[in-house]
């Protein structure tokens, strides 16, 4: 009897799922995942638009014509923002369901103990994500649609381009959606994987709650995480290497780039709890500084994750800004000191253009670790109710979210500058290794100096302490409206 | 009237204290003019049949919840009309908790836990207090269990470590709910020798929030609720005493025919 009462709040969401087939959709996280796919299906919808209109305009140019090589690299651009935005996405869904089926572990235990198996319990959590990943690409869609025909109807009327012969709304534009919908599906169902840890006694327990979720030892995508960055390190030094020959260094460094990178995002839980260790640290010994630090690393596998998608988005900015300004630097130590003005004004439009396209990339970070503290603070109503009881003030309390958010974003800041720097310049490095800096010389190999802008920089951690006030309202809100009496009523 | 908690003895009061949850017809009435004291240095059973508003009694005088009207002393502090933060830093201070269950913070290690009050004080604990815990600890047998985390520990561990923390400040008044609810009988018996003997050597305050005969049997003083209301207060009572007592008044014989 007392496992059916404990369970109704688990269960208060779904109430009367029988009757509104969708109610589950209104549970916390879900709203945040359709978002995620919506936000990266508008944003494939948008740059195939783009890149298909540009095109268009290029062959109605007369002095143009017809480029084959722009529309290759366009089109090869494309296919990889929209990859890092969807690959992201999937990272902060496959993250959410997770966290949201440890929230529901009563829910599923009480299932279990009727006699649902652990299989169909999946399955139901799977079908969920798809119905996710279909409404957030539909949505997507139409919302990309329109923002595109929006924007080609303002460059038609801007740069009075009335000959461009450009349809928008083509079958094109559902590969994104498509592809959205089935990663969506898919990371659910790797976020799912929890469930059937879920035994029928768990829904009877008033057990205490293991603090430190356990990595859990997965060998083999280690050993393949490991392998990746391995092999794209060798890459990327062989591109170094050549570069100092030829400019076609920057082919094989940027395979290694790739390379190495997915080993990164794979061993997220090898490589950031460290980081995640050291930065709370800096937080101090006091009490609140001690619970946020320790919070953070209470899932470690959560917390590396949802900084991952942080580091990717910081990393691919920064790394765009310091390859830029090393060619601008290179470009101007060769030109005796100077650079051809429409030169540098194509190179920094260029460096912010690319920025901005990554940028949807940290923003979908940005989703996902709103989401995963709020969700977080819901799951630790009781501890939290605990905490004021003891003690702990409302000050102190939103002093902690404060602090937990600051945890992930600051470990992720740090990774993402060090990494951007350094593929940054192992892209400039692998151009332009060869290139003649001093005129009175002939082509020699020579050391590029990783040249860090300063103004994209202080821009990126302006925004990642945005991101951080930002990911900390709802949940602080939450937080601090926890009675103490509630830690003990439940 | 003008007396104050000390003159009387006493380490916390309430006087014509009611607690009313909801509004209009579905209003219900927790607590119905209720005026106690829990004397200094006792260990004091709350008992009371579920409803009876024993927990609301302990919430609030404990200033965790706001009464409907009435007044509330912690020592010879009024804590009625405390705001949020004035609350919060007199129950760290000067209030201790041992509840049923879910009594530790899940990231700290058990001495974290005990030492978590002065943490939050932002302060370590002085020369005399050290040496209280550590003697707690001693008595207690947490000394090989500190650097554990609640989940590795035991019930009646996580229940002592709570105790630990309870009496670590000395508090003007320790709040026990249903501190045995989730333990084996062996425990059980155990935490509330335990509680006992704190009061009893060491003069702290305890008042203890039940609905089992057998804890509430540990107790210097028994005090009844039913229906909002204090049905009865009695010195020292045997469990058969207490139960005898409880289902007469469960089948609704009037309390007078086993009162005195």
């Amino acid at each position: 009897m007392s496992a059916v009462v404990t369970a109704t709040p688990a269960v208060g969401s779904r109430r009367g799922s029988a009757s509104v087939p969708l109610a589950w959709l209104r549970e916390r996280g879900m709203g945040a995942s359709v978002l995620v796919a919506a936000i990266s299906s508008a944003f494939g919808v948008l740059l195939i638009s783009a890149t298909g209109y540009i095109a268009a305009m290029l062959s109605a140019d007369p002095y143009v014509g017809d480029s084959e090589m722009l529309a290759f690299v366009l089109s090869f651009l494309t296919v990889l923002l929209v990859g890092v935005a969807v690959y992201v996405a999937a990272i902060v869904t496959a993250n959410t369901f997770s966290t949201v089926i440890a929230g529901r572990t009563r829910r599923i235990a009480l299932m279990r103990l009727i006699g649902a198996s652990a299989r169909a319990q999946r399955g139901e959590v799977a079908r969920q994500g798809l119905a996710v990943g279909v409404i957030g690409a539909f949505l997507g869609l139409v919302a990309g649609t329109a923002v595109a025909s929006a924007g080609v109807w303002v460059a038609g009327r801007m740069l009075g381009l009335d000959g461009v012969a450009f349809t928008l709304v083509q079958p094109v534009l559902l590969v994104p959606a498509v592809i959205v919908a089935l990663t969506t599906w898919a990371a659910a169902w790797a976020g799912s994987r929890r469930v059937l840890t879920v035994t029928p006694l768990q829904a009877l327990g008033g057990s205490v709650e293991a603090s430190h979720d356990q990595v859990t030892a997965r060998t083999g995508r280690n050993a393949m995480a490991i392998a990746l960055f391995v092999a794209g390190g060798a890459l990327l030094a062989a591109g170094i290497a050549l570069g100092l020959v030829s400019p076609l260094g920057v082919i094989v460094a940027f395979a290694g780039g790739i390379l190495s990178f997915t080993g990164l995002a794979l061993g997220a839980t090898l490589v950031m709890p460290p980081v995640l260790r050291l930065v709370g640290r800096l937080f101090g010994r006091s009490a609140t500084a001690r619970l946020a630090a320790e919070n953070a690393l209470r899932y470690p596998e959560r917390s590396s994750r949802m900084a991952i998608g942080v580091v990717m988005g910081v990393t691919l900015v920064t790394m765009f800004a310091v390859a830029i300004e090393s060619v601008k630097a290179v470009l101007t130590a060769a030109g005796g000191g100077s650079l051809p003005p429409e030169m540098a004004t194509l190179l920094d439009s260029f460096a912010a253009i690319m920025m901005g396209l990554v940028g949807v990339s940290a923003v979908i970070a940005g989703v996902g670790l709103v989401n995963l503290l709020t969700i977080g603070v819901v799951q630790r109503r009781r501890e939290l109710g605990l905490l004021r009881a003891l003690g702990v003030s409302n000050g102190q309390v939103r002093r902690m979210v404060l602090l937990e958010a600051a945890h992930v974003t600051i470990a992720a800041l740090a990774t993402g500058l060090v990494l951007g720097v350094v593929y940054g310049w192992a892209g400039a490095q692998s151009l332009l290794g060869s290139v003649p800096v001093d005129v009175t010389l002939a082509r020699t190999a020579h050391f590029v100096w990783p040249a860090v802008p300063f103004w994209p920089v202080v821009a990126i951690v302006v925004a990642t302490t945005a991101l951080t006030l930002v990911a900390a309202v709802v949940p602080t809100r939450l937080a601090t409206r926890v009675a103490p009496v509630e830690a003990l009523a439940e | 009237m003008n007396l104050s908690s000390t003159d009387l003895g006493l380490a916390a009061r309430v006087q014509s204290l009611t607690k009313t949850y909801g509004h209009g017809e579905g209003a219900v009435r927790a607590l119905d003019d209720v005026s106690v004291g829990i004397r200094r240095g006792q260990f004091t059973a709350i008992m009371g049949p579920s409803g009876s508003g024993k927990s609301t009694l302990m919430h609030i005088m404990a200033g965790l919840d706001a009464a409907t009207s009435g007044r509330a002393w912690i020592g010879d502090t009024d804590i009625t009309a405390l705001s949020d933060l004035e609350l919060t830093i007199l129950r760290r201070r000067r209030v201790g908790f041992v509840f049923q269950a879910f009594n530790l913070v899940p990231t700290l290690d058990a001495l974290g836990n005990i030492l978590l009050p002065f943490d939050l004080d932002g302060r370590r604990p002085s020369a005399l207090e050290r040496a209280r815990i550590d003697g707690l600890i001693e008595t207690l047998g947490l000394g090989p269990r500190l650097r554990h985390r609640p989940h590795e520990l035991s019930g009646g561990q996580q229940q002592r470590v709570a105790i630990a923390r309870a009496l670590a400040t000395a508090p003007d008044l320790v709040f026990a709910d249903e501190p045995t609810g989730n333990l084996d009988s062996r425990s059980g018996r155990e935490v509330l020798g335990l509680l006992a003997a704190a009061s009893r050597e060491h003069g702290q305050s305890i008042a203890m929030v039940t609905h089992d005969p057998i804890a509430a049997s540990h107790a210097d003083r028994v005090i009844l609720l039913g229906d909002g209301r204090v049905v009865a207060d009695k010195p020292r009572q045997s469990a058969e005493e207490i139960a005898a007592y409880m289902l007469a008044s469960e089948l609704g014989a009037p309390a007078t025919a086993v009162g005195a």
